[in-house]
């Protein structure tokens, strides 16, 4: 096998944030180095609570779990309106045994990106999925670390489709817009699964069903998460289910192949208060400027779930934690 | 006595030169950093500038850290004097002081978090684009409970047209960071320019500078004179503004200078980014905006600390 992927999890989990790290975690694929909540689908407090917990649910506690930024830059913060109270439903998880390590989400991006831009360590991944704060705020205390990531790939933004949270802005982009201005001006490498490509992806009751019996030790919990993800929104979504938002960052990183994209170069509002958050993408060069980004445009929908179906699978063989 | 502890944050700059010389020469204040910011230079410029200011004070023991190489989200301006750039070595020496490793926002989140746990918390004295205090407080939400009040050269009400018609530098040069630092619930004790361009050092005031006897005083008395601020067009008469070393002289003598209570805010973007607003009639203000300064008083206070030779009792109670 290849050597695997370094990665950093930059999350706000959140329903899906919790099946794209489940998926992540039984994937020999990636080296993940460190996760990195920050307050976004929830308030910091509960991200990172339930990052710790669904830790220890996937039965990897041995990831640092560095927490991250309490609000974001500049706009009062706003929450997801889909995740329940806790950000996971109506699952209840133990209350975790594990901590969050002393040292914030800055100080760990600062830190294992700066060592891969001296060329002391490993050129990292980040895959995000939620408000890009955390990764804003390291790229404007220490640019140099630009030269340590490897690519970004990232859930956020709407291109052709319209916005889930306002009429033009998805919620991650909406939830920190100068944020991500900051992450798509910065020039590097990065992935876009903005709404286009995640509501192409439903979650239905059927696929529901087959997590619930796929999925062993964790089958029930995992079953309960999607089960709450169901919009109920046939008129929107073509159908029963909820869009697999984050899972799609996960799944990128695994099976590229499944995925279309194009280059364009994305700016976000973040002065208008109709279009706050709105990710504009200039697809034929009309700016001048360097394509920063690519965007994707179309998702192999049955392989992602069946992808996702084979992930689950793996915690059928892997005793409780 | 108890000394009021301060971070100085700062974009150095000949006014804000004064105002660290003035801060380190004074016993009621101890300064726990010095933290450089992109301003009025380059932040390679304003560092360099600011090790060169301690080297010059002979108070060595004071860390100088670098914080943020451009704003949070505008394109970068400089200052009006931006030619000055590094303060040429024949001026004011080149010093041998080196930077602290830590960044400047690193730096002040985490001597604000001790400060608030210790329940002791701390000032700083902004007197340049406020970049560096922005990061510090999205970093942690403690750091906001460690800093007592945020003294801040910036921002202009009536006195404007600087460097563009509608702003003042240090806020027009971030605006998002001064959006950030203005509603962070920190007590804001505001300098515009309002109060700051009262205060006119003329040629005589240098001449003290320079002839006191230590080499601060030298060194300020050299910048002035080599980068003349005197503009009798735009003031009346003769003699330029040090408008940073406000902040420090409040921190000295309060009863120099008088303000009101408002509530203030920024444009952030927009036709005029930087414009700052006071309402001053608002009972919640939770800032307070200087209005007027005893020229006389002001003066004599910069020159008289800054051009004094250090006594060396002074200096053994910092180590």
């Amino acid at each position: 096998m290849t050597r695997p992927t370094p990665v950093i999890y930059d999350c706000d989990p959140g329903i899906d944030d919790a099946i794209a790290l489940l998926g992540a975690f039984v994937s020999p694929e990636l080296d993940i180095r460190a996760i990195t909540p920050v307050c976004g689908n929830q308030p910091l407090d509960r991200t990172l609570r339930n990052a710790l917990q669904i830790c220890e649910l996937g039965g990897r506690d041995d990831i640092p779990v560095h927490a991250g930024c309490h609000r974001p830059l500049c706009r009062e913060p706003i929450h997801g309106q889909f995740h329940g109270a806790t950000g996971l439903g109506n699952t209840v998880l133990p209350a975790p045994r594990k901590q969050a390590e002393a040292t914030g989400a800055v100080a760990c991006l600062a830190d294992h990106l700066g060592r891969a831009a001296r060329g002391e360590g490993d050129r990292i991944t980040l895959c995000c999925l939620g408000p890009l704060t955390n990764i804003a705020m390291a790229l404007r205390m220490y640019p140099e670390i630009a030269g340590g990531i490897e690519r970004i790939v990232m859930m956020g933004g709407a291109f052709r489709e319209p916005g889930n949270r306002t009429l033009t802005s998805e919620f991650n982009m909406l939830a920190d817009p100068h944020a991500a201005q900051i992450v798509f001006a910065a020039g590097l490498p990065m992935t876009v699964l903005g709404l286009d490509a995640t509501h192409q992806v439903m979650l239905r009751p059927e696929h529901v069903t087959q997590f619930a019996q796929s999925s062993g030790r964790i089958a029930r919990t995992v079953a309960e998460l999607m089960a709450f993800w169901d919009r109920n929104d046939a008129a929107r979504y073509g159908s029963r289910g909820g869009p697999l938002h984050d899972p799609l960052v996960t799944a990128w990183m695994l099976r590229p192949d499944l995925f279309e994209s194009r280059p364009a170069r994305v700016f976000v509002e973040t002065e208008s208060p109709l279009c706050l958050g709105q990710t504009v993408a200039d697809w034929y060069g009309k700016t001048g400027g360097a394509q920063n980004a690519r965007i994707v445009t179309r998702v192999d929908a049955a392989g992602v779930i069946d992808l996702y179906v084979g992930l689950m699978s793996r915690y059928r063989e892997r005793g409780a934690a | 006595m108890s000394r009021t502890r301060i971070i100085i944050d700062t974009d150095p700059g000949v006014d804000d030169a004064a105002a660290i010389l003035l801060a380190l020469a004074s016993p009621e204040i101890e300064v726990l950093g010095i933290t450089a910011v992109a301003g009025n230079v380059p932040l390679t410029a304003t560092l360099a500038n600011a090790c060169r200011i301690v080297a010059l004070s002979g108070r060595t023991e004071v860390p100088v850290m670098a914080g943020a190489e451009g704003p949070l989200l505008r394109e970068q301006v400089y200052g009006k004097y931006a030619a000055i750039g590094a303060f040429p070595e024949h001026l004011v020496g080149s010093g041998g002081v080196t930077p602290a490793p830590e960044h400047a926002a690193a730096f002040i989140a985490r001597t604000a978090r001790a400060a608030a746990e210790a329940g002791t918390p701390i000032t700083l004295c902004a007197i340049g684009p406020l970049t560096n205090i922005a990061l510090a407080l999205r970093l942690h939400p403690d750091v906001a409970r460690g800093i007592a009040r945020i003294v801040c050269m910036g921002g202009a009400f009536t006195a404007l047209g600087h460097r563009v018609p509608w702003a003042e530098f240090n806020v027009f040069a971030d605006p998002h960071a001064a959006g950030i630092v203005f509603g962070s619930g920190v007590p804001l004790v505001l300098f515009p320019l309002d109060v700051t361009m009262q205060a006119l050092f003329t040629a005589d005031h240098v001449a003290a500078l320079r002839d006191g006897g230590s080499a601060g005083g030298r060194a300020l008395a050299a910048l002035l004179t080599e980068y003349d601020r005197s503009d009798p067009a735009r003031y009346g008469r003769p003699g330029g503004p040090l408008h940073d070393a406000m902040t420090v002289a409040w921190l000295i003598a309060p009863d120099l200078f008088t303000g009101r209570p408002a509530r203030v805010g920024v444009q952030e973007g927009g036709t005029t980014p930087g414009h700052t607003w006071a309402d001053f009639t608002d009972p919640s203000a939770a800032a307070t905006v200087m209005s007027q300064v005893d020229e006389a008083g002001y003066i004599a206070l910069v020159v008289d600390r800054i051009a004094a030779r250090a006594p060396a009792a002074q200096k053994e109670t910092t180590a």
